[in-house]
């Protein structure tokens, strides 16, 4: 699509000589017929979805009868019934899910960036068995969320689970933990579980990156005797950076409507509850599609702002050349 | 004395042999170039030499002391890449500052130094600028500048000028060539292109194969080539290469019949060849000229006209092409007969090993400058 954004950047030009040339005129149709199918599809699968849904955050609509709904403004969010506040804005419930999501999305996408630069450092390196590791590593990538969350959910269960019999026989602890109940533990569990399943992804991406950097100023490093250490903080990681946020705004992302893997885990549990499971219990178990779709609303309106300020700060202009 | 030795340095990447014993002396002060054809070893020797390869087998030493297991950093040498090896993202200062930090020196003799090599360079002006900013000849000149800011014992040199234009690649052999009058200091320099080697060298090493050729000035690689290998790379264009067979041997000259019916007789001592021998006669396209009654006869198939001189690539029969270098425009047309005369003591012979038969006239070289008047055979 940049290339039609920079096709429709022609006219400005061409202000100068007064009207477009007829070349100009048909590379404009021709790029707006390309970028058509995609923009109508976008529209429909995107587009009419998010439209729907901040439409029915402003109205009373119910599970049970969709098409008999009232405008109703913004008493979703907020509303002032006889001195009273209520609303989405005012449900502790719902800033605890934006606390354990915003938390979740921290220590998680934290950990698996310094992890993957580690496992993408060390895959980077020439060693017998590289090609195998790289695609062992992308096991836990493979396979689907649910799966593995039902998995660990067996590892972890407190009387059956073997990771509480492996920590019982090495005596390092004197009872069984319920990892997943305990609401002390639960949240670590979630974020150590998800560390998991992303590291490889985080890997994959960085390496990807580290492979584009040239070998020859490695070289000129060690010709100029510069320690290691300070040619992976000065050189690399700079180098690397573009790249590195990327991943990590792709990983805050998904970290941000973090759903499945909560859900499986620690079923509807209030303590652990992300932003997206509190949207689900809204709409679903409440059948409460308005109050669940001005939840989801500001999951997008909190997503989005995110994302700017990320992008912001590293200013990052994607797809440009890093050099 | 920042003299390097190599003392039959041997590499092997796994089981592929790529050096095969290298012995060479550099002396402190010495600009030495190594050429050959691709993958011939000599960027090879050259990381070698850098510590950026490890040794497999012989010697090395920088200075007197054996370095074989010293790391690069300590080996007292600075290198340029052919690439340059510019770090993207830092600006020229950083660039020459940044393998200067970790040394003791401190911000103001730091400064001191990025500023001296900047001026010494002309790039007092891009200091703020980052790599992607300047030109092909800028960068290398900050490579360079980056070099010269370690005040190396030893300066290697990669190939640094092949990825420039041949207008820059002119001016920048100069610089290079007043950088070491300059410094005085040790200069290894890999190029594949003859006419750096023949005009920075004090002394060229042609490597081949992993094996040194010959070791020499340019001059006694021109005029007096060890083999075969080093009479066809050193010069362009090519020297002509006409196999014959030996019709007599006199004590310091042999007498050789050419395929055309003609015969010369070339001053070189006979070394130990017969009667009936095949050799091979070598004669640069300078030293043959067109004559009413040359020793071959062929049939002019393309000229290339130069300006100040012009090529004839002359068919003297049985797929034999010769090159002949005549100044001036040419004065012959493609399809032409023309005669060819050979100067006899521009001629050299290799045996069928590939070895040269040595000059008659020892160490002088013969007078190149009027080839007319020279003796001729026929």
């Amino acid at each position: 699509m940049s290339g039609a954004v920079a096709q429709t950047g022609v006219p400005v030009q061409s202000h100068v000589q007064g009207r477009r040339s007829s070349l100009t005129r048909s590379r404009i149709r021709a790029a707006w017929l390309f970028i058509a199918p995609s923009l109508i599809i976008l529209a429909l699968i995107a587009g009419w979805p998010l439209a729907r849904t901040i439409w029915f955050s402003f109205t009373d609509a119910d599970l049970n009868s969709l098409s008999d709904y009232e405008f109703i403004g913004f008493e979703n969010y907020l509303a002032n019934y006889d001195g009273e506040w209520l609303g989405l804005l005012t449900d502790p419930d719902w800033w605890h899910s934006v606390w354990n999501t915003v938390w979740f999305t921290l220590v998680s996408v934290s950990i698996e960036t310094v992890l993957g630069i580690i496992v993408a450092l060390i895959l980077n390196a020439a060693f017998p068995g590289r090609g195998i590791m790289r695609a062992i590593i992308l096991i836990p990538w493979a396979i689907p969320t649910v799966v593995s969350a039902r998995m660990w959910n067996w590892m972890l269960h407190d009387q059956f689970g073997v990771i509480n019999d492996m920590l019982l026989r090495l005596g390092l602890i004197a009872a069984p933990i319920t990892w997943t109940a305990n609401p002390d533990t639960a949240l670590w569990t979630v974020v150590m579980v998800d560390v998991w399943k992303t590291t490889p992804f985080m890997a994959l991406l960085i390496l990807a990156a580290l492979q584009m950097l040239p070998s020859d100023i490695y070289e000129a490093a060690k010709v100029d005797g510069v320690h290691p250490v300070r040619v992976f903080f000065r050189v690399t990681l700079p180098l690397i950076k573009p790249a590195l946020l990327v991943a990590i705004i792709f990983r805050a992302l998904d970290a941000l409507r973090v759903f499945d893997l909560i859900y499986v885990l620690t079923s509807n549990a209030k303590d652990t509850a992300s932003m997206s499971v509190y949207a689900r219990q809204q709409l679903v178990d409440f059948q409460e599609v308005g109050l669940g779709s001005a939840a989801s609303t500001l999951i997008f309106l909190i997503i989005a702002l995110l994302t700017v300020m990320t992008l912001a700060a590293g200013r990052v202009r994607l797809g440009e050349d890093p050099r | 004395m920042a003299d390097v030795v190599l003392k039959n340095v041997q590499k092997s990447f796994g089981k592929a042999k790529v050096i095969y014993g290298v012995d060479l002396d550099i002396r402190d002060g010495e600009f030495v170039v190594f050429v050959g054809p691709s993958g011939c070893g000599k960027s090879t020797l050259l990381r070698l030499i850098a510590g950026l390869e490890d040794i497999t087998a012989g010697d090395l030493s920088i200075g007197g002391e054996r370095v074989n297991d010293l790391a690069p950093a300590k080996r007292g040498i600075a290198m340029v890449f052919q690439s340059y090896a510019l770090y993207p993202h830092m600006n020229v200062y950083d660039n020459m500052a940044f393998g200067l930090e970790l040394a003791k020196s401190s911000r103001a003799e730091i400064d001191r130094k990025v500023r001296e090599a900047a001026r010494l360079l002309q790039i007092e002006a891009l200091l703020d600028r980052k790599p992607r900013q300047l030109s092909g000849g800028q960068r290398q000149r900050v490579a360079i500048g980056r070099a010269i800011v370690r005040d190396p014992k030893v300066f290697l040199f990669d190939e640094p000028l092949s990825n420039l234009d041949a207008a820059l690649r002119v001016q920048t052999r100069i610089e290079i060539a007043k950088l070491h009058t300059d410094t005085r200091a040790t200069m290894i320099y890999v190029t594949h292109d003859q006419v750096e080697a023949m005009t920075l060298a004090d002394r060229i090493v042609v490597l081949n194969a992993g094996r040194v050729e010959q070791v020499g000035s340019p001059l006694e690689l021109y005029h007096r080539p060890a083999n075969l290998f080093v009479a066809g790379f050193i010069g362009s264009p090519q020297m002509n290469f006409i196999e014959c067979r030996v019709a007599g041997v006199g004590p310091d000259e042999v007498l050789v019949s050419l395929p055309g019916g003609g015969s010369v007789s070339v001053p070189v001592l006979p070394h130990g060849v017969a009667t009936g021998e095949s050799i091979t006669l070598g004669i640069r396209p300078d030293h043959v000229r067109i004559s009413p009654e040359g020793a071959l006869t062929g049939r002019v198939e393309l000229v290339e006209e130069l300006g100040e001189n012009h090529l004839l690539y002359v068919d003297a029969g049985q797929g034999r092409r010769l090159t002949v270098r005549e100044p001036g425009d040419a004065r012959h047309e493609v399809g032409g007969t023309v005669s060819l005369d050979l100067a006899r003591e521009f001629c050299h012979l290799f045996k069928s090993t590939g070895e040269a038969l040595p000059s008659r006239v020892g160490t002088t070289n013969p007078a190149p400058s009027s080839p007319d008047l020279a003796s001729r055979a026929a």
